[in-house]
């Protein structure tokens, strides 16, 4: 349909979608009323990427043509990041940033107002992890919040437990398998009653990112 | 997508990256609520996808569309997070694969997606208020405080372009 043909249309039955749009939108309606096609990434997602890229080294080609300053950018916002918070959180230890990685932590559906980061720094002792969270509420009584580490494989290991009831504020969790094989990072709710399984009231994630390659 | 943007991308250069991901963060992200229906999850496969291109950055031929290749790198990152998913909770000992509900209908989502986010954003909302919250051209209007005739004219001219835009996708 040419232009003047679709004006006529419009002039002539006073709707602007025209038969054919009709028949080809009918193809893609059940798509536009789905949420999932409307849902917006938050903001998270883009500081965890600016993190995650900010601690890699080089990808697996040549830096751009013109020299090796990598996207400077990532590296003031990962670095001011890490700056902020070792500012405000001086307890327990000063982030390293030089050595800890930033993962930035999401709040599922469940709790989807929570957002935060968690630092992750090797030591002789084990795997020391900072997790920093704002937007999860205090553990309701007789529950409470566990961090755990989870492999590609299913398999997660316990790091800890808190409640907030005390406030937002900085949780250190401790990880004695490696988080090169245990890469995911998940904080559950748990009842007082149930077992030391993991529940399935997962209410945030992370992931660390893979070491570069080359 | 600029192919200069791309070229650069394929060099491994972040400021592409991050141009990358402007444009296409929201497709991945529809893509991913479709297939793991949780924020979180979603927001996880998300960053990871964007972080796996990245590093795949030298294997993405520029002369080939874009769109396919970080398509490709989001499902699989999603889907693989599924099956983790759903290795935790379900307690079996037999270790079946399994598939996401709805896989068939995620390039769609993303297309669409897609589309959506380069058409201007007042027709990008009249659209959602008519599909996604079922309102009429006259609800619209009340909403929006503007005429009727307005929304209608922004109708058409966006489902138009949605229609220019995903030919590829009824094609296919």
């Amino acid at each position: 349909m040419t232009p003047d043909e679709s004006r006529a249309h419009y002039l002539a039955s006073g709707s602007a979608d025209t038969p054919l749009d009709h028949e080809r939108l009918d193809l893609i309606r059940e798509v536009l009323a789905d949420p999932a096609t409307w849902a917006e990434p938050p903001p998270g997602v883009a500081d965890g990427l600016l993190a995650a890229l900010g601690d890699e080294t080089t990808p697996a080609v040549a830096a751009a043509p013109g020299g090796r300053a990598r996207w400077p950018m990532v590296a003031a916002l990962a670095g001011g990041l890490v700056a902020v918070v070792a500012l405000v959180l001086s307890t327990i230890s000063v982030l390293d940033q030089e050595r800890d990685t930033v993962v930035a932590m999401s709040g599922t559906e469940l709790e989807e107002s929570a957002t935060g980061q968690a630092a992750v720094r090797s030591t002789d002792a084990g795997w020391w992890i900072h997790l920093d969270v704002s937007g999860l509420p205090p553990a309701p009584d007789g529950q409470y919040y566990e961090g755990w580490v989870w492999s590609d494989d299913g398999e997660g290991v316990s790091i800890g437990t808190f409640h907030l009831r005390g406030g937002d504020g900085p949780v250190v969790l401790w990880s004695g398998v490696p988080l090169a094989e245990y890469p995911s990072i998940w904080v559950t709710l748990e009842d007082e009653d149930d077992g030391p399984e993991a529940s399935e009231l997962v209410v945030m994630t992370g992931r660390i990112p893979e070491p570069a390659e080359g | 997508m600029d192919r200069e943007v791309l070229e650069r991308f394929r060099l491994g250069d972040e400021a592409a990256v991050k141009a990358v991901y402007d444009r296409f963060g929201g497709p991945v992200f529809a893509l991913s609520m479709s297939i793991l229906g949780e924020h979180g999850l979603a927001a996880d496969a998300t960053q990871q996808t964007f972080v796996k291109a990245w590093r795949a950055a030298s294997t993405y031929d520029a002369e080939r569309s874009f769109a396919p290749w970080i398509y490709a790198i989001a499902r699989r990152t999603a889907i693989d997070i599924y099956r983790r998913r759903s290795r935790l909770v379900v307690t079996d000992d037999v270790d079946v694969p399994t598939f996401p509900p709805g896989l068939e209908t995620v390039w769609e989502v993303f297309e669409v997606r897609a589309a959506l986010d380069r058409l201007p954003d007042e027709e990008r909302q009249v659209v959602k208020l008519s599909h996604f919250d079922g309102f009429t051209h006259v609800e619209i209007a009340e909403r929006l405080d503007i005429p009727v005739g307005t929304v209608k004219s922004r109708s058409h001219r966006a489902h138009r372009r949605l229609v220019e835009m995903l030919k590829h996708v009824e094609e296919a």
